[in-house]
């Protein structure tokens, strides 16, 4: 198993406390590609935000890779993001002032790997995402769905254990979404890359392995 | 903490940013520096005004007074011999006496106009060496060493040439005679030979005669009242004075001249303690200025920084990118600051001097002032870029990507 969820509980204190998340188990196996689904609050992103190590969880247990990540400091927990985990967000979340090409050198910048191979393997993993002609481009001057394939290139230049992806496709057209979807399921196939990914389209179970459904912060048998 | 991506990202962030923004924000940091070296300057300008004109005019760098209970030097051979320590330009021995001088216009013996004032006798060559009376003339011409009827007089005591005390003047011109009665009840008149003007009230209340002429007067020889000693190197007083004593002079009182400027002093002081107070006020104000800019920076980077984190790029690398864009704004700014004071504004005041009543005034940019001016934006940079940044990189992931 490359995740194992024990008892996860996330609750937003307040006058009347929120229960997101209510005792989340699952397990993930190394190279699936796995969707959480389920309505508008039903948790699904604040279930991502905890296994990306994004959000602090109220209580229970993440097991990543025999790790278990709730014993983390802050530093610990920026290094295993690093090296270890991939985001591709909502809304792009590209630095504006970056070029395609430096945005997806950037985690091997600061991984510390030499010049000549970050650009290398940059503009190698922007190839693979369909961009080897927008490597100098900024994003005011890509596509949305160029931007978010830059975003998926910088997600999986480190070599991530797991990809996450929250709502990678929600502020896309369908033809760059089902590009978006199709470049997921290939990366999972011949890399076997392990992705989980959020979404509210029932249109895209057919491109994963298996669909966790959330309902009021339980997981629906 | 990543170094070089801090760098790269505070270079990419400057270089493809907003250019009306830098533009400004540099052009802000300039004139804040500009600000703490030109107030500094044309302070330590007044200042070095006030002690050139205490030095040239009224004290040289050392003065020599009688020993207590003493009225004058008597000390002939001790007096010759101060030429002759390297470093020193000049002596000039002075006798001093508080004198009424009266100048009757019509000689009718009515509207008499007097006034007391304090005589000094000079050796014109000597005083040449010392004081910088005889640069000062505005009517007239020096004393010479033969001049024996012949008065030199301040604009304070003739009157009529702009001075602060003019109610209280002669209101003489040159080839007036005047009539001096000395304190030992000795009266003589005297031709205006010249009437100076040095900027300093003090000395424009003086008259002088030759040396010989104040002999024959006193009834004294190879004497003196006080010595003025004027040095290669101002600042070095100490030293002469030690070597002075060793001439002989062991009970005179020998002081240096910044101990007898009494109000001046203060007023140096007090100008030296305005420009430290505005050089802080301005420090901080420039201070301000780079934690709003920053400020701002980090609030409209607010969700570029939950994403940053989010990739794994920790707090410190984050906090170390504002910094050095903070950084960058104070060392541009420094060196335009700078290359403006230096290149246009101190060759500016150097051509055109403020005319102060202390003398003229033109900027005095010290390698100190720079220093200290420096080091000032780039503490104010530092800390009003740390702030903010440490601000924005403690917020949560969470909250920096969706508020």
């Amino acid at each position: 198993m490359i995740i194992e969820v024990k008892d996860l509980k996330k609750t937003y204190e307040g006058k009347v406390p929120t229960y997101a998340l209510k005792n989340i188990n699952f397990e993930v196996k190394k190279g699936e590609f796995i969707a959480l689904m389920g309505r508008s609050g039903s948790g699904k992103s604040t279930l991502l935000h905890q296994l990306g190590l994004l959000d602090i969880p109220t209580s229970g247990e993440v097991i990543m890779d025999g790790t278990n990540l709730m014993l983390f400091t802050e530093k610990q927990k920026s290094e295993f993001r690093l090296k270890k985990l991939g985001y591709v967000f909502q809304s792009y979340a590209l630095l504006p002032e970056l070029t395609a090409l430096e945005s997806v050198y950037l985690p091997l910048m600061l991984l510390g790997v030499a010049k000549k191979d970050y650009i290398k393997k940059a503009s190698e993993m922007l190839r693979k995402v369909g961009l080897g002609d927008r490597l100098h481009h900024l994003p005011k001057e890509m596509s949305g769905g160029e931007q978010q394939r830059v975003a998926i290139a910088r997600a999986l230049v480190n070599n991530p254990l797991i990809l996450f992806a929250d709502e990678p496709t929600a502020n896309l057209d369908s033809e760059s979404s089902m590009v978006i979807l199709k470049l997921f399921r290939e990366l999972n196939k011949k890399i076997g890359q392990t992705i989980i990914m959020v979404t509210h389209e029932p249109d895209d179970k057919k491109y994963v392995d298996r669909v966790i459904w959330l309902k009021d912060g339980v997981i629906k048998d | 903490m990543n170094i070089k991506t801090s760098f790269f990202l505070a270079l990419t962030s400057i270089k493809r940013g907003n250019k009306g923004t830098l533009i400004m924000t540099i052009l802000i940091m300039t004139l804040a520096y500009v600000n703490l070296v030109f107030i500094s300057s044309v302070f330590g300008g007044i200042v070095e005004a006030i002690n050139t004109q205490s030095i040239d005019n009224q004290y040289g760098n050392i003065v020599i007074e009688p020993a207590v209970d003493e009225r004058y030097i008597d000390n002939s051979e001790a007096m010759k011999l101060i030429t002759t320590i390297p470093g020193v330009i000049g002596s000039a021995a002075h006798y001093l006496d508080n004198t009424i001088i009266k100048y009757d216009e019509r000689h009718d013996g009515k509207d008499i106009k007097s006034g007391r004032w304090l005589l000094k006798s000079i050796s014109p060559l000597d005083e040449k060496k010392v004081t910088k009376i005889h640069e000062s003339i505005i009517e007239g011409s020096f004393l010479e060493t033969a001049d024996k009827n012949k008065i030199l007089i301040g604009k304070e005591v003739a009157g009529g040439h702009g001075g602060n005390l003019d109610h209280l003047s002669l209101g003489v011109s040159i080839g007036d005679e005047i009539d001096v009665y000395f304190s030992n009840d000795i009266k003589r008149s005297y031709i205006v030979k010249g009437i100076f003007s040095t900027k300093s009230t003090a000395v424009d209340q003086m008259v002088f005669v030759t040396k010989k002429e104040m002999e024959s007067v006193l009834n004294i020889h190879n004497s003196a009242s006080e010595i003025l000693v004027n040095i290669e190197n101002t600042g070095n007083e100490s030293e002469y004075i030690e070597e002075i004593r060793q001439l002989g002079f062991k009970n005179e009182d020998i002081k240096k001249w910044s101990d007898l400027m009494g109000f001046t002093s203060s007023a140096s002081a007090s100008f030296t303690m305005i420009s430290i107070i505005l050089g802080v006020i301005g420090t901080i104000v420039a201070g301000i200025t780079i934690f709003i800019i920053i400020f701002v920076s980090v609030v409209n980077k607010r969700r570029q920084i939950g994403i940053l984190k989010a990739i794994g790029m920790t707090e410190s690398t984050i906090i170390l990118y504002f910094v050095m864009q903070a950084l960058f704004y104070g060392v541009i700014g420094i060196i335009l600051g700078a290359s403006l004071i230096l290149f246009v504004i101190r060759p500016y005041f150097i051509s055109n001097p403020l005319d102060f009543p202390v003398g003229w005034v033109s900027l005095k940019v010290t390698f100190n002032i720079i220093r200290i001016s420096n080091l000032s934006l780039m503490a104010a940079a530092l800390i009003g870029g740390f702030f903010p940044a440490y601000r924005g990189a403690k917020e949560s992931i969470l909250k920096s990507i969706w508020g």
